[in-house]
C-alpha cells in the first residue's frame, strides 16, 4: 500500500510508550467494534428492522 | 436562545477553516483525495450552517441543504477522499462515478419531496434534528405532549405517526443509510487502517495519533446521527462540533512535519 511505502525512513514511535502500547491499540479495536455496530444499525434501517 | 442554537454556528466556523485548509492543499498538490475531502467537509459545513439558520427561521431550500448535504452525503464524500488516498487503482474512478450518480439521484429525490414538505409542523422552539422526520408510533406508544399526529396507511397498515417535515416513507430517507454505510467504512475504516499500518511499522507517531483522532471524530458524528434517527436529536449539534474539532485536530496532527520528514520530504498521507 502507498501508506506502507511512505512509512520507510520516518520518525519512530517511542519505545515503552503507554499511549502507543496500550491506548492506541485498545482505541483502534473499540472504534472498529463501534463502526461495525453503526453499520449494522444502518443495515437494519435499510432492511426495515429499524423503523423510522 | 439555548446552547443548541449556538453550537451549529461554532461547527460552521470550524468547518470553514478546515475546508479552506484542505482545498488550499488541493490547489497546491492537485491530489484528488484533497478535493473529495474538501467537498465532503464543505457539505458538512453547509449542513451545520443550515442547522444554525433553521434554529432562527424557516426556509425550504436551507432545509434541502440540511438534509441532502448534512444528513445524506457528506460522510460518503469525505470517505471517498480517504479511498483515493489509500487505493491507487482504476476501479476507484468507477466508484467515483457511482458516488456522483448516487448523489445526483438523492438530490433528485429530495427535489421530488420539496412540494410535499409538512411546513406546518416547523417551529424554532425545537431543533431541526428533532422535527424533520415523521415517526410511526408503535402499539401502546403515545405521542409527546404537544406533538401533531396523523393517522394514515403505511406499508399496508393503518398507523398513527408524529408528524415531521419530511412525509412518511419519503424515498430520499432510504438513500441515507447507503451513503452513511459507505462513509463509515471508508472514512472511519480508512483512518483506523492507516493508523494501524503506521503503528505496526512503529513509524510516524503523528499520523497514528492524527488518524485515531480523525476516526474518533467521524465515529462521533455517526453515533450522534444514529441517536437522531432513534429520536434523540438533541445530541446531534454537540456531536457535530466535537466531531469537527477532532477531525480538524487529527488532520493538523497528521500533517505536522516530523524531524525526519524535514530532512527528507515525502508526500504526506493525511495532510
Amino acid at each position: 500500500m502507498n501508506e506502507e511505502k511512505r512509512a520507510n525512513g520516518k520518525s519512530h514511535i517511542p519505545k515503552d510508550s503507554f499511549l502507543f502500547e496500550k491506548v492506541v491499540p485498545v482505541a483502534l479495536i473499540l472504534m472498529g467494534i463501534i463502526t461495525l455496530g453503526l453499520i449494522l444499525f444502518a443495515a437494519g434501517v435499510l432492511l426495515g428492522i429499524v423503523r423510522f | 436562545m439555548t446552547i443548541n442554537h449556538i453550537l451549529p454556528f461554532l461547527s460552521t466556523a470550524v468547518m470553514l477553516v478546515f475546508v479552506a485548509h484542505v482545498l488550499q492543499r488541493y490547489f497546491v498538490r492537485r491530489q484528488p483525495h484533497f478535493l473529495f475531502w474538501g467537498i465532503g467537509l464543505a457539505m458538512f459545513g453547509a449542513g451545520s450552517f443550515a442547522e444554525a439558520y433553521l434554529a432562527l427561521a424557516w426556509n425550504k431550500w436551507v432545509f434541502f441543504a440540511w438534509y441532502l448535504f448534512g444528513a445524506a452525503l457528506n460522510a460518503a464524500w469525505i470517505g471517498h477522499g480517504t479511498l483515493y488516498l489509500l487505493v491507487r487503482k482504476k476501479w476507484v474512478h468507477v466508484v467515483t462515478a457511482v458516488l456522483v450518480i448516487g448523489s445526483l439521484f438523492a438530490g433528485y429525490l429530495m427535489l421530488q419531496v420539496m412540494p410535499r414538505l409538512d411546513t406546518a409542523v416547523f417551529t424554532t422552539d425545537k431543533l431541526i434534528s428533532q422535527q424533520y422526520g415523521t415517526k410511526v408510533l408503535e402499539a401502546g406508544e403515545t405521542a409527546p405532549a404537544g406533538a401533531l399526529t396523523v393517522t394514515t396507511t403505511y406499508r399496508g397498515e393503518e398507523v398513527t405517526a408524529v408528524r415531521g417535515i419530511l412525509p412518511l416513507g419519503t424515498p430520499v430517507r432510504l438513500t441515507t443509510p447507503f451513503f452513511n454505510i459507505y462513509g463509515l467504512l471508508t472514512l472511519v475504516g480508512g483512518a483506523i487502517y492507516s493508523a494501524y499500518l503506521f503503528w505496526r511499522k512503529r513509524v510516524m507517531p503523528n499520523r497514528v495519533i492524527g488518524n485515531v483522532l480523525i476516526a474518533a471524530g467521524a465515529l462521533l458524528i455517526g453515533f450522534a446521527s444514529t441517536l437522531t434517527r432513534l429520536g434523540y436529536g438533541e445530541y446531534l449539534y454537540i456531536g457535530e462540533l466535537v466531531s469537527a474539532i477532532l477531525m480538524y485536530a487529527g488532520f493538523r496532527f497528521a500533517a505536522r512535519p516530523q524531524p525526519d520528514e524535514v530532512m527528507q520530504p515525502v508526500p504526506a498521507a493525511a495532510d
